[in-house]
């Protein structure tokens, strides 16, 4: 190992060791606070050019496993932590994360202070940065020069239609780079699913007689999205179930006249307290968000606010009054993270049970 | 041999979506009224209520119905008019019932809240449709559809007087 540095596009330097590859990247600087599934956290595409810092100390010590993929190809620019686990217990274990970034071409920096990283980017906020072998003025002058692109979701969404077979109710999930958690679930509960590009308009959709549309997860600002997005929820929201996950949820919101607002720091973790409205419950969730809704936007005579994160009451879940479709912030396939918000899968099967009654 | 068949946690998810189809099915909840069949129908009733009054930050009055007197195995002569506790005329009446099986008790029920005032509108909304109905009655929300036999026994338990949230078959 050598030593690595990340320099943030505020002028800052942080020197650790370097391990995976010996690349030097690009990306959007955030932090993730989750303990535990960093395999599922660095392969899920909400990362497609971020650089990832783990608040965890020491990250990598269940290997690389085969269950514990969100998708194909990871597309994360960096991974910063405390700590790399040298040895990995795990029985299911394939190769350990150094192995795993180093095939993926993915730089990680080790040893360095993560806490001090974190408390500086939650004052900063989110910002360029870069993985480099000297924090010299060329790189400085290389990451300032860096163009990130805003076309996210094209990089890493399907650009063609592929099956996911069941025996149960027909799902159309439009992908945004969807996590692999999402289909789990579905094929959990036996859904027939068929995955299409998000350039798809409704009528191919409802061609294939869905129960029910998932909009999927995704990077990015959904705003950068062409606006037959927006249109597809528009007219998709009317004629069949529909649930928002992650951008998908932004997309929903946006559809419905409400705005979104930058968050100071982005929210990404396992353990984030939210409150479902209507019983006053409290549920753990996963989240990974760079957004939110401004509440002031919210037009009350067409979207209920069903979920509310308790740390900064930010919006993390909406339903519409007047049709069966609703969405949340946060990640309820729950890969990483506690099972509990798994529940908004089984309230869009219910709903999809239900739907012939209207 | 009796097996559960909606747990607590589907029971409560099954309340929430319910409240979300009244919503949905009245554009709002103006002029709502909800009435309770007793015994559970009137918890079940008050658990809508407390999830509309979390959303909507707004009181819906829940009535209470017993329709002893409204069975059609009673004497007429015999039936005395239910105080519901609540005001019907021009009120969109969401009733509350845990099962629904013949449709004798809905049938009732209508008969009661009829004979209260004049609603702009009744719907039905009941945790269980079981099937086997009677007379041509449906239900608007329901929490499940469970087909059963004419000689199977479906149960359920609410907390406040069962101690556990619960539909059972047997």
């Amino acid at each position: 190992m050598s030593k690595r540095y990340l320099i943030l596009a505020d002028g800052s330097i942080f020197e650790g060791e370097g391990f995976g590859s010996r690349a030097t990247t690009f990306g959007h600087i955030v932090f993730n606070t989750a303990m535990t599934g960093y395999q599922e956290i660095i392969t899920n595409q909400i990362y497609h050019n971020q650089i990832i810092v783990f608040g965890a100390p020491t990250i990598g010590a269940g290997g690389i496993n085969h269950d514990a993929y969100e998708s194909i190809m990871p597309t994360a620019k960096g991974v910063i932590v405390r700590d790399v686990a040298e040895v990995s217990t795990n029985r299911q274990k394939r190769m350990n994360l150094n192995e795993y970034l180093d095939y993926h071409n993915i730089p990680g920096i080790a040893g360095l202070d993560t806490r001090a990283l974190i408390r500086h980017l939650r004052k900063t906020g989110p910002q360029k940065a870069s993985i480099v072998d000297f924090p010299d003025e060329h790189a400085f002058d290389q990451l300032n020069a860096t163009v990130l692109t805003n076309q996210q979701v094209a990089a890493v969404a399907t650009p063609r239609a592929y099956p996911n077979p069941g025996t149960g109710s027909t799902v159309v999930v439009i992908d945004f780079g969807l996590k692999h958690g999402i289909l789990r679930q579905l094929s959990q509960r036996d859904a027939d699913v068929t995955v299409l590009p998000y350039k798809t308009d409704a009528e191919a959709v409802l061609s294939l007689d869905p129960d029910g549309v998932i909009f999927s997860t995704g990077p990015g600002d959904p705003r950068d999205l062409p606006a037959s997005v927006i249109e597809l929820m528009r007219e998709l929201q009317t004629r069949v179930p529909l649930l928002g996950i992650g951008l998908g949820h932004e997309i929903f919101a946006l559809a419905n006249n409400a705005q979104l607002i930058q968050l100071p720091f982005e929210h990404h973790g396992t353990n984030h307290p939210v409150k479902e409205v209507i019983t006053n419950a409290v549920l753990y969730v996963p989240q990974g968000a760079g957004y939110a809704i401004d509440p002031a936007s919210i037009n009350h005579d067409q979207l209920i606010v069903t979920h509310l994160d308790l740390i900064d009451d930010s919006i993390q879940g909406l339903r519409h009054r007047d049709y069966p479709a609703f969405s949340v912030a946060f990640f309820p396939d729950s890969a990483p993270g506690p099972l509990e918000g798994t529940t908004v899968i089984d309230e869009f099967f219910d709903m999809m049970e239900t739907k012939d009654r209207f | 041999m009796t097996k559960e068949i909606i747990d607590a946690m589907a029971m409560q998810r099954a309340l929430t979506r319910i409240t979300y189809e009244i919503i949905e099915r009245n554009r709002g909840i103006n002029e709502l009224v909800l009435v309770g069949i007793k015994t559970r129908g009137v918890y079940l009733a008050r658990r809508i209520a407390e999830r509309l009054q979390q959303l909507e930050n707004t009181t819906i009055p829940v009535g209470e119905l017993d329709i002893s007197w409204y069975r059609d195995d009673a004497d007429i002569n015999d039936r005395e008019k239910i105080n519901l506790g609540v005001d019907v005329t021009n009120k969109r009446v969401v009733l509350v019932d845990d099962v629904l099986y013949t449709g004798r008790t809905i049938r009732a029920a209508m008969d009661a809240i009829m004979d209260n005032g004049r609603p702009a509108s009744i719907n039905l909304a009941v945790l269980v449709d079981r099937g086997h109905r009677e007379l041509p009655i449906r239900a608007d929300f329901v929490g499940k559809n469970i087909p059963t036999a004419q000689n199977e026994r479906i149960r359920v338990n609410v907390e406040e007087i069962d101690g556990i949230d619960e539909v059972s078959i047997g």
